[in-house]
């Protein structure tokens, strides 16, 4: 049993979420983004969103990429099980439309970066 | 003149009476520090809880007695708000020590009441989950507190009591600590999408999104909020005391200590 064993983080032992080694976690985020890369069809169809598949698929792919920097293997695995979390409220139609085009963020305006949008804005 | 001589003299008696029940009021909190006074005093105000010392004595005994059945696994009993008896476990220890609490035969606390959290950020282990039991057979209560972290699962007691599969899918919904081996574990109180758990203590009041109906999309839209919040100091003593009354009894009496050889909880 995996939880039984022992996992080190830096000097700790400390006990594992749910995998014991870096391999074991990456295959599970692998196996997680393909469970929703496979339901994307579903989830176009299902919830009638005004995007496309594509558009859905770049959108996966950028929510896992934020991620990307995530070493300790407790932190992937937390963040693995929310993301099944999420998939399976997705699946379940649990999620409304509204629910799921937060993903896309359509109303939020980008903050100003450069001197000239930020003097738009009224930012100092 | 009389008139006025005598309302001064009725104020006289009534501040006498204060006096006589602030002194009433002081002996019996004397009384309340040493419980283990020979002859305490019976309470007679109706509104005070009554003090049942042959209680206290059954729930201390019983707590020496689950420290010498567990020794493994408990770390501290003591008793709080006098007649309150709590077991301080680590996260292993969860599932046999409710185990025990349930299915020993003088014990059968067989009702889990409810499941806690207490989050101080101070600490090593941020995270206390708190498992109140009650035992109908006995009619007594006990408390079993243990410590987690973020990223530290804790056993699930689904498996011995029922009703914990909802507390703890709250546990994890608000303040994010993970039980393993729940059969169901997913988001209770929150709605879906929603990011963070709103019990931590680093999360703030205001949340960090806000929703409104927007009437292009029409749909309700989440947008980021932003409000700017002073950097919190977890200054968990208020500067005033709270409890004059209480201020020589400790909060928790110990019965049975044995964290001395092992890594402290606080």
């Amino acid at each position: 049993m995996a939880a039984k064993q022992a996992l080190r983080v830096g000097t700790k032992t400390v006990r594992p979420v749910l995998s014991l080694n870096q391999a074991e976690a990456r295959s599970r985020v692998l196996n997680l983004y393909k469970a929703w890369y496979r339901q994307i069809p579903y989830i176009v169809k299902d919830f009638d969103i005004p995007k496309s598949e594509e558009q859905c698929r770049a959108k996966l792919k950028e929510i896992f990429l934020k991620n990307k920097d995530v070493t300790d293997i407790r932190v992937i695995d937390l963040l693995v099980i929310k993301g099944q979390m999420e998939l399976k409220e997705t699946v379940n139609t649990w999620k409304q439309k509204g629910h799921v085009m937060t993903f896309f963020k359509p109303t939020e305006e980008p903050k100003p970066k450069d001197f000239l949008s930020k003097f738009f804005s009224g930012l100092d | 003149m009389s008139f006025f001589l005598r309302r001064t003299l009725g104020a006289g008696r009534n501040l006498g009476r204060a006096v006589l029940n602030n002194n009433q009021y002081s002996g019996l909190q004397r009384v309340a520090t040493k419980t283990d006074q020979a002859t305490p005093q019976a309470e007679t105000r109706p509104t005070v809880a009554k003090f049942d010392p042959l209680q206290k004595s059954q729930l201390v005994d019983f707590g020496k007695y689950v420290a010498e059945c567990l020794p493994k696994y408990v770390q501290k009993v003591q008793i709080t708000a006098g007649n309150e008896l709590e077991v301080l476990i680590p996260p292993e220890g969860v599932i046999p020590v409710l185990q025990f609490l349930k299915d020993h035969h003088s014990a059968q606390f067989a009702s889990l009441v409810d499941i806690g959290g207490m989050d101080v950020p101070s600490r090593q282990y941020r995270f206390e989950i708190i498992y109140n039991l009650l035992s109908l057979r006995y009619n007594a209560r006990i408390r079993v507190k243990t410590y987690t972290d973020e990223l530290t699962p804790i056993d699930s007691a689904c498996e011995i009591f029922k009703a914990a599969n909802w507390y703890e899918r709250e546990i994890w919904d608000m303040f994010g600590v993970f039980f393993a081996n729940h059969p169901d574990l997913r988001r209770i109180l929150t709605d879906y999408g929603f990011e963070g758990h709103p019990f931590r203590k680093d999360f703030p009041l205001s949340g960090y999104v806000e929703l409104r109906y927007d009437d292009e999309q029409k749909r309700v839209v989440v947008e980021p909020l932003e409000l700017a919040q002073e950097f919190r100091r977890f200054e968990l003593s208020a500067p005033w005391e709270q409890f004059p009354n209480f201020r020589a009894n400790p909060a928790a009496e110990e019965v049975v200590n044995k964290s001395e050889d092992q890594p402290k909880k606080e």
